[in-house]
């Protein structure tokens, strides 16, 4: 069993997705018989595995030394990540895999003493190999990622949710605090990946009448969007279908109170020269926003103008500058009349990269 | 250990053992007038040392549950006088209350007044149940001289009487000495390497881990915020928050220097080298508390270089935020999420802030109030830890414990909280006895 887990990180390069990008046919597409089986994030699984503490203490020297060795390499050829950074992430993958990660930090080598752990020594020298020889990112190699106050299973085949959008969810707090009436209604989460944005709505909209539905063209993604939901109990709250965009959604009777989206906005030809966690490890499905990056972006600002009701809030997030005004120029002149009070919001980093508004 | 009645009762026993005391005299001295018991002479007081001191902490029920002491007749006139004039202010209140014609405002304004009073004003209704009682028991006694029985009971239940009535007084002063607000709060604490280099590091993060430990033991939450490592993994910085009843209120008399005196690590020829920690507790606060605006705040984030966004997969995702109206800078970088991250720079910030503005109120108080301990002179040296020795010892109240080791690992540092505690009190009843109302 152990083995078919790491077959599936270098198969996930080679697999293409079951359906072509734009599926020509209106009805939405039910999951079929195999259905993916979502792993386990690391720190979830039983800690039945041992190793004594000398064998540990000894991967943990040897996987600090990886870790140094890289130095600002990877920082230099693609802005991957320096050694700091590799020397935390370590941290954090001895606290997933180790019930007592304070074990380690004990003087004594020659301890014979049993520890548990969540891996088989082998696997965690594999994973960290996978780490820095293969670049695998480090969220796939623990499973999961820390992503505002949730931890979220990801595994190849699934965007790894980033820090930026986590402030959709701040805006769509800011709208439903004006706007009380949006909270009871129904939000969407279009091309949810892992789920974060559509289980990040739900908590913001409360345990009222408001209802989420996310889609996601990825049954890899809808099976660890589904697993996510269920761990957060939202399984009521929260409807996750396979499908292209607003195509799961033709079944849907009322209006949309509010639509969020993370869609693939990088132009294609951008994509090889990203870091190599990115282009070589995370799904092209979830990245790949065509020529200028903007088709999706557009294909969901037409969707919006016809599916939410008046007064219904959106929230998209862009590559930053040159996309967020393009899109705000094509919802003046393309789709006029459709939408008020447009707005693009900026991250951390000073990026305008969330174009926001309302229908009107 | 450490419940109202027990601790009055210590609180004699310090005063007295604080007179025999050849250090400290000046503030002794101005302490022993306001509790001092109706027999009491210097010359017949044995001399204590400083170990049994620590016994008489550990002092068991059965002692604390005999006699309280007697608090000075000054001090009972005075409480007396506080009393009568928080008896009128209450009768004054309720009379507003209970107006039909009374406007919301003055309804609500009297309303808070009065539920701070309630406490005080019940705990005199029971005083004067009291007396009553004691009263009709003295009476008794003199009209039963005859009736051996009934005289031997009334004179164990005057007794009785007489010691809850003292009990009673005991929580009346409490009640009305100066509190400080922030004792319930959690705290934020603070550890710095000072002088001594590595050393200096090394047991910064062994204070550091000995406060940790203190907290489990409580049943505290404690959340590292922050670490700066040095050179040899001790912590050149690190910070926590400290969450549980009252945290504050028990930590903030570690704020201050510790000096330790130990041989490093590193040293060859075992000579025993001084070392200094600064250690920081701060009152936590919310944003509210320090009426923070979102506008005020600078958020940064790491930026990878690039578009970040999905351009990017980075596991760093450290936060600064800066209050601009004063500048103050908050980071943190150790969470899994920016979020975790920002939550966390914000609790820091709310902290400094609020610590900004009692300085800023305690500056204008009493320079009575700010001499007594707890006052948050972070440059004053208040505890030395002596290895070779294997002890501790507080300065400002002049105790030394012997199990360093013990310590070290949470387990003793109650005998100088509560000591510190015990002086606290002492300083209120001072500074209660010394302004006018």
């Amino acid at each position: 069993m152990k083995s078919s887990t790491f077959t599936r990180a270098s198969l996930s390069s080679i697999l293409q997705p079951a359906f072509s990008p734009r599926p020509i046919s209106g009805r939405p597409i039910t999951c079929s018989a195999v259905a993916p089986k979502p792993q386990t994030p690391l720190h979830l699984r039983p800690p039945s595995f041992r190793a004594t503490l000398s064998e540990l203490q000894k991967w943990h020297i040897w996987a600090k030394n990886k870790a140094s060795s890289v130095g600002s390499t990877f920082l230099d050829l693609d802005n991957g990540p320096e050694s700091t950074l590799l020397h935390r992430e370590l941290n954090w993958l001895v606290e997933d895999a180790l019930e007592q990660p304070a074990l380690l930090s004990r003087n004594n080598y020659d301890d014979a003493t049993p520890v548990s752990v969540r891996a088989r020594l082998d696997d965690l020298y594999d994973l960290w190999k996978q780490r820095i020889d293969e670049r695998r990112p480090f969220q796939y190699v623990v499973g999961c990622e820390h992503w505002r106050d949730l931890v979220l299973s990801v595994e190849e085949g699934v965007l790894i949710p980033r820090p930026e959008t986590e402030m959709i969810l701040d805006l769509v707090e800011e709208s439903v605090t004006q706007n009380a009436g949006l909270k009871n209604g129904l939000w969407a989460d279009l091309g949810t990946g892992s789920g974060a944005l559509a289980i990040g709505v739900a908590r913001v909209i409360g345990s009222g009448r408001g209802r989420v539905v996310a889609s996601d063209l990825s049954p890899i993604a809808v099976a660890v969007a589904s697993y996510n939901v269920r761990r957060y109990n939202l399984q009521e709250r929260v409807d996750v279908r396979l499908g292209s965009w607003f195509e799961p959604l033709n079944d849907v009777n009322e209006e949309l109170s509010g639509l969020v989206s993370n869609p693939p906005y990088i132009p294609t030809e951008n994509i090889e020269g990203l870091q190599a966690e990115v282009c070589k490890h995370e799904p092209r499905l979830a990245l790949d926003g065509g020529e200028n990056g903007m088709s999706d972006l557009i294909h969901l600002c037409n969707g919006a103008a016809s599916m939410l009701r008046p007064g219904g809030f959106f929230a998209f997030e862009t590559n930053g500058e040159v996309q967020s005004e393009l899109l705000v120029d094509y919802m003046d002149s393309k789709v006029k009349g459709s939408f008020f009070d447009v707005n693009i919001a900026s991250d951390f980093a000073g990026i305008r990269r969330f174009v926001t508004g309302y229908r009107a | 250990m450490g419940n109202g009645g027990g601790r009055f009762w210590r609180l004699n026993h310090c005063v007295m053992v604080a007179a025999c005391r050849k250090l400290h005299s000046h503030t002794i001295s101005r302490r022993i007038n306001v509790c001092r018991p109706p027999n009491y002479n210097r010359s017949q007081l044995p001399f204590v040392k400083e170990t049994t001191l620590l016994r008489r902490y550990f002092s068991s029920s059965a002692e604390t549950a005999q006699s309280q002491p007697e608090l000075s007749l000054d001090l009972i006139n005075i409480m007396d006088q506080k009393l009568a004039a928080i008896e009128n202010r209450n009768s004054f209140l309720q009379a507003i209350v209970n107006q039909p014609d009374a406007s919301p405002e003055q309804y609500s304004t009297a309303n808070k007044e009065l539920k701070k009073l309630r406490h005080t004003v019940e705990l005199v209704t029971e005083m004067r149940k009291k007396h009553k009682e004691i009263e009709g028991l003295k009476l008794l006694l003199t009209e039963s001289q005859d009736d051996k029985d009934m005289h031997q009971m009334a004179s164990e239940e005057l007794g009785q009487a007489s010691e809850e009535e003292k009990r009673i007084r005991h929580s009346l002063l409490k009640s009305l000495l100066p509190k400080d607000d922030a004792d319930e709060r959690d705290c934020i604490l603070e550890v710095r390497a000072g002088t001594g280099g590595e050393e200096a590091s090394l047991f910064a993060m062994d204070i550091f881990k000995m406060y940790e430990k203190y907290s489990q033991k409580k049943g505290w939450k404690f959340e590292v915020l922050d670490v700066a490592e040095s050179d040899l993994k001790g912590y050149k910085e690190a910070s926590a928050a400290i969450s549980g009843a009252d945290v504050y209120g028990k930590l903030k008399f570690e704020s201050g220097v510790h000096r330790v005196q130990r041989v490093p690590v590193t040293e060859k020829s075992g000579r025993v080298h001084t070392s200094a920690v600064s250690v920081v507790i701060l009152p936590q606060a919310d944003q509210v508390d320090v009426h923070l605006k979102n506008e005020d705040l600078k958020i940064d984030t790491y930026r990878s270089g690039g578009s970040g966004g999905q351009h990017a997969n980075t596991t760093n995702s450290a936060v600064r935020v800066t209050h601009v109206p004063t500048g103050l800078t908050v980071n943190i970088q150790d969470e899994r999420s920016q979020h975790m991250n920002k939550a966390k720079a914000l609790k820091l910030l709310c902290a400094k802030l609020y610590e900004i503005e009692r300085a800023r109120a305690d500056a204008s108080r009493s320079r009575l109030r700010t001499e007594q301990i707890g006052s948050g002179d972070r440059s004053e040296r208040i505890r030395t830890y002596n290895f070779p020795q294997g002890r501790v010892t507080d300065h400002r109240v002049g105790i030394t414990t012997h199990s360093i080791d013990g310590l070290m690992q949470g387990e003793n540092l109650d005998t100088f909280v509560d000591a510190l505690l015990l002086q606290q009190e002492m300083d209120a009843i001072a500074s209660f006895t010394s302004t006018k109302h």
